[in-house]
């Protein structure tokens, strides 16, 4: 009787760290979270080239979901050239993959995320002028000069 | 293949039309989320898919034959739900073993195990079980049946959350192990729906959507912003739900024509978008009342 209880708490633990990733009442259907968390775990070298990632069947056991939406999510990579199929071995991270990741975020993520700095700061009545010293306060205290 | 195919479906009792019109189909291997308010004819369909009752007009097919009288559906199917009655004189650890019998997939090991790990006596009877334990117990015996098509009618009735938890893990686990047809339903939308790979929507006996989970956030968002905007913007769209909030904000859900379509648009008019949980989008989509119950109160 007590393997069960142990078990049970670890599984508990398990479901409550996956938890904290995907996030279920976000504007972003679930395959396209599973598909973001793919790709930062490319970006952490938590997968190279050429390595195979979780299969659709891990991934829907991971974080108790349908597999068919855990195969969405793959398909969506594969469909973005960062994932390839070997037919009857799993999906495999890309040459590519890492450089691919890389641009989608500049293109889309960084720049929907200027878009919204710039219209907050309409609302906010503040001048362009005002608006670029802020982003290069914050890109020295950050980066540096 | 197609396991269950129903066409233009009708049920009467007595004189009230409880199934109207149903045509749909439910394919081989997927976990299909039946979901309605009370009353909209949830188990009255599944009785008839599970060949418990006979349907009054239309035609319903389980793996190609009428359910009704058919020995075929009645092996390859079980309806599991808090009713389910079995022979009060067998204790419980007889039940699984009887159980056994009945249905050829029977995985002896796993019903002991979940038998085991919810603390259940073999010695027991199922007519002195509480309300979760039975519930929990008809659920042991709904997925140890393996049986090509499983239905669950309200199967988390009265059992506690640590228990749901584990009911919706171990469904996912041994359907994965052994993929099988899956029909749920159920009121907690929210907790079954990342289980789900279709949602069929039914309200006063009618079918109103019937597709695949991903869609289904994509299907209507919320927009939030002041009132004006937001009026300018929904123009010509389909409104689901309006809600005013304070002196100059509206808060708004409108069916989406294609994926993605709105959110940029809302994004470059300067209106909040916000994610419309499923379980709020079906009570908007199944409530006649715009306001829904305020709209009660209101002239008095």
């Amino acid at each position: 009787m007590n393997y069960y209880i142990l078990h049970y708490n670890s599984n508990a633990l398990y479901q409550k760290g996956a938890r904290a990733i995907l996030n279920t009442n976000s504007t972003k259907p679930i395959y396209v979270q599973i598909a973001e968390w793919i790709e930062s775990e490319i970006l952490n070298n938590h997968f190279q080239a050429n390595q195979k990632v979780y299969s659709q069947y891990q991934l829907a056991e991971m974080y108790t979901i349908n597999p068919a939406t855990a195969a969405k999510g793959l398909n969506l990579l594969v469909d973005e050239n960062i994932l390839f199929k070997k037919r009857g071995l799993g999906m495999f991270v890309t040459d590519e993959a890492k450089e691919i990741i890389l641009n989608k975020r500049k293109n889309q993520t960084l720049k929907r995320l200027v878009q919204e700095l710039v219209l907050e700061a309409k609302r906010l009545q503040m001048n362009k002028q005002e608006l670029i010293e802020m982003i290069q306060e914050a890109n020295d205290e950050e980066v540096g000069p | 293949m197609n396991v269950i195919e129903c066409k233009d479906l009708e049920k009467l009792y007595f004189r009230k039309r409880v199934l109207n019109n149903l045509s749909f189909s439910i394919e081989e291997n997927k976990i299909t989320g039946l979901i309605g308010r009370n009353g909209a004819g949830k188990t009255t369909l599944l009785k008839i898919i599970a060949g418990y009752i006979k349907e009054t007009n239309g035609d319903i097919n389980v793996f190609s034959e009428r359910p009704f009288n058919s020995l075929n559906v009645s092996v390859n199917s079980i309806f599991v739900d808090d009713h389910m009655s079995f022979p009060p004189a067998l204790q419980l650890g007889e039940i699984l073993e009887e159980a056994g019998r009945f249905y050829p997939n029977w995985n002896a090991k796993l019903a002991k195990r979940l038998f085991d790990y919810f603390r259940f006596d073999e010695k027991g009877y199922h007519n002195r079980l509480s309300k979760g334990k039975t519930s929990t117990f008809n659920m042991i015996i709904g997925l140890a049946s393996r049986c090509p098509l499983t239905i669950f009618d309200e199967p988390t009735t009265g059992m506690d959350e640590a228990v749901r938890k584990d009911f919706y893990r171990a469904l996912l686990k041994d359907y994965i192990a052994y993929p099988r047809t899956i029909i749920i339903s159920s009121h907690h939308v929210n907790e079954i729906e990342d289980l789900l790979e279709d949602v069929l929507l039914i309200h006063d006996g009618k079918k109103l959507l019937h597709l695949p989970i991903g869609e289904l956030k994509e299907w209507a968002i919320a927009i939030k912003g002041d009132s004006e905007t937001v009026v300018k913007f929904i123009e010509g769209k389909e409104v689901l739900y309006k809600n005013e909030v304070g002196v100059n904000t509206m808060y708004v859900v409108v069916k989406q024509d294609s994926p993605g379509s709105l959110k940029e648009k809302a994004h470059l008019a300067g209106v909040e978008v916000v994610s419309v949980p499923s379980s709020d989008l079906f009570v908007y989509l199944t409530t006649d009342a715009k306001g829904g119950i305020d709209d009660v109160f209101k002239n008095n």
